[in-house]
């Protein structure tokens, strides 16, 4: 079994410096193998819990981001991850403002 | 011996050599890379806890996600996966083959993310390689001696991880190879107090052995065992900055005038209303760009149009009668803000910035003009308003509209706001100049953005390590484009400012000032000299400067004719 999810990046530093620290810091809390790709660029999948490899996918705010969890904690360490994610990774974003503003 | 880079930080520093080179070995090498790379990481996470006590977050922040990069899955796996196919390896590696492999793989994995072109990834990227640099010391048991006595830090580049490390008040100055003024010892730099200069090319060459080195931090220059002659031409040049900073003091709370008694208003940038106190303190006539970005940006929501008249309103009242000038929003694909969804643009600076957000976000902007008429509502004169990234006679049309139209709103709402506002547009592109007369003729005012204006005219990135020294504002191209302005808005007779850098260095007001420029906005700290050097000088002399720096040919030759003629004698 694998979870799989795509989630929307809307922190304004995208995973840079320092939500790139928080995100790695909560993936390498579980068991399960956790990838992470941008769907946005097209990159490839690394593992979620190397700041290094977070860092290579040069996901910047309005970027989608796909997860594969594979392992004995997968449910619990996706439901984190998208939680943590959609609320801005400890930065904040504006997921209601951005919906309803006209353009 | 003397060599000339990019001032990052004023002042001016004497001292013993120190250099940050690989280091001596002095310990006992770790041949396991692992071993060595736990060892970096706690050594990162105590620096981390030394400079967090000292209340330096922002560094502490940086030395963390360090302690996790020394310990990365990818990096260990991918020095691991490189050593068991490596046949030329000793059985077990020799501590050099090994520092070699890391230093390899760090290195090729700080490419990775420098690869993606993005300047807050490029940080990132060094920050890879400074922690590779570390596991590759511990490795082969060398040690970077650290400066003993206060000296001068002579390097290619200053990781802050080293910076951090050196005992306080044993870091006199810093003159570095490469590097721009927004480069991390730069920053560090200035936040110490200690003069740097950086982007100094043929640095490290011409060290040597030099045991001295004078940097000043000022005029951007690196000297190496001065002599006796240069070491007292250097207190000359600081015994002289001294002597002008009491005499730039002393006029203070008079208003900006030649010796003759011209009137140049000289007003301050500010960026928040924070910002008054200081503006007020230093003497500011008023504000000549108030720049509204701190409303917007590192938030995830778009300010309220009550929470923007309020920091308005605030900057407005401080000043009462004198001039504020507010600039809307001025963003573009280099800055997203998660509110906007700017796309991601391959050339930002030609991209929608500025005014050119009204295409995509017009209610954004016509929020801002709202609150700025509702900000003016109780004051005697009428609140000022400036576009950004004005090209074309349509932008100003439809900045003309967006205005309208936001008044129409609150009066619809029968909400109070000024009787008018007095809109004005920044010059800071080509086509802006070129079009100054026909722009003059449908603007309340002008002012010219030195900065962006001499981006555009060079075609060179400010910020650009290697660009940066030839971006100059005193080149008489940027000095024609804006005489050009002048000449363009005479015919209206609208007022023209200039709210860039280049108002507030003192050669370039004189210059400015001599094209008959009657307002010159900086920052706060530059009031004291620019005041000073205008009070030097009458009117005609300026415009005799003025005169022959249009003719020069090169912002050198601008340079020394202005000194030429504005040095006291």
């Amino acid at each position: 079994m694998t979870t799989s999810l795509e989630l929307n990046v809307r922190n304004p530093s995208g995973l840079h410096a320092r939500p790139a620290a928080v995100f790695v810091r909560a993936a390498s809390g579980f068991r399960s193998e956790i990838r992470v790709e941008n769907v946005t660029t097209g990159s490839a999948p690394v593992t979620a819990k190397s700041i290094i490899g977070v860092l290579g996918l040069g996901v910047s705010c309005g970027h989608r981001i796909r997860l594969v969890v594979d392992g004995e904690d997968e449910g619990p360490a996706a439901e984190a991850l998208r939680s943590l994610v959609e609320a801005g990774l400890e930065e904040g974003t504006n997921a209601e403002l951005g919906s309803s503003r006209p353009a | 011996m003397e060599l000339s880079g990019i001032a990052a930080a004023p002042g001016v520093a004497i001292g013993p050599v120190w250099r940050h080179a690989a280091g001596m070995g002095t310990g006992n090498p770790v041949p396991d890379a692992h071993v060595a790379a736990e060892r970096a990481s706690t050594e990162l996470m105590a620096l981390a806890a030394r400079v967090r006590a000292a209340g330096r977050a922002g560094d502490a922040a940086i030395f963390e996600a360090q302690a996790m990069m020394a310990l990365d899955p990818m990096l260990l796996a991918a020095i691991a996966d490189r050593a068991a196919r490596d046949p030329s390896l000793s059985t077990p590696p020799t501590p050099d083959q090994v520092a070699a492999l890391v230093e390899a793989v760090a290195g090729e994995q700080a490419d990775t993310i420098a690869a993606l072109e993005d300047e807050r990834l490029a940080a990132r990227a060094a920050d890879v390689r400074d922690v590779g640099a570390r596991i590759v010391r511990i490795v082969a048991g060398r040690s970077i001696a650290l400066p003993d006595v206060p000296s001068i830090a002579i390097a290619d580049d200053l990781p802050p991880s080293i910076a951090a490390e050196i005992d306080d008040g044993k870091l006199l100055g810093i003159a570095l190879e490469r590097g721009s003024v927004t480069s991390h010892a730069a920053i560090l730099a200035r936040g110490l107090g200690i003069p740097a200069v950086v982007g100094t090319r043929g640095l490290l060459p011409a060290a040597g052995e030099h045991r001295m080195a004078a940097v000043d931090g000022d005029a951007g220059r690196v000297i190496f065992d001065p002599t006796e002659d240069e070491l007292r031409a250097l207190k000359a040049v600081v015994e002289q900055r001294h002597a002008a900073g009491a005499a730039a003091r002393a006029l203070r709370g008079q208003p900006g005038q030649t010796a003759d008694g011209h009137r140049i208003e000289l007003l301050a940038n500010i960026g928040r209303p924070e910002e008054v106190d200081r503006a007020l303190e230093a003497g500011a006539e008023g504000v000549g760009l108030f720049r509204t970005e701190f409303l917007f940006v590192g938030r995830a929501a778009a300010p309220s149009e009550d929470e923007q008249a309020d920091a308005y309103r605030r900057v407005l009242e401080a000043f009462g009668e004198r001039p504020v000038v507010i600039r809307l929003l001025d963003v573009g694909g280099d800055k997203p803000l998660p509110y906007l969804r700017l796309a991601p643009e391959p050339n930002p600076f030609l991209g929608i910035r500025g005014l050119r957000l009204a295409h995509q976000h017009r209610e954004v902007l016509l929020e801002q003009v709202r609150a700025i008429a509702r900000a003016g509502a109780a004051l005697p004169v009428a609140p000022r308003l400036m576009a950004p990234m004005v090209a074309t006679i349509e932008d100003v049309e439809l900045l003309h509209e967006l205005v309208a139209a936001a008044l129409a709103e609150l009066d619809r709402r029968t909400v109070a706001r000024a009787a008018r506002l007095e809109v004005g547009i920044m010059i800071e592109v080509p086509s802006a100049v070129l079009l100054a007369a026909e722009l003059a003729q449908r603007v309340d005012f002008f002012s010219i953005g030195s900065n962006d204006l001499t981006q555009y005219v060079l075609a060179m990135d400010r910020t650009h390590p290697e660009l940066a020294s030839a971006a100059d504002a005193l080149h008489p191209a940027v000095l024609r484009a804006i005489r050009a302005t002048v000449d363009g808005a005479a015919s209206s007779g609208i007022e023209v400012a200039v709210c860039g850098e280049l108002g507030g260095d003192p050669l370039g007001a004189l210059v400015l000032a001599g094209f008959g420029i009657g307002s010159l906005s900086m920052d706060a700290g530059r009031l004291d000299d620019v005041r000073l050097a205008l009070s030097r000088l009458t009117l005609a002399q300026l415009q005799d400067i003025a005169r022959a720096a249009l003719a020069a040919t090169t912002a050198d030759e601008v340079r020394s004719i202005v000194r030429a003629n504005s040095t006291p004698t």
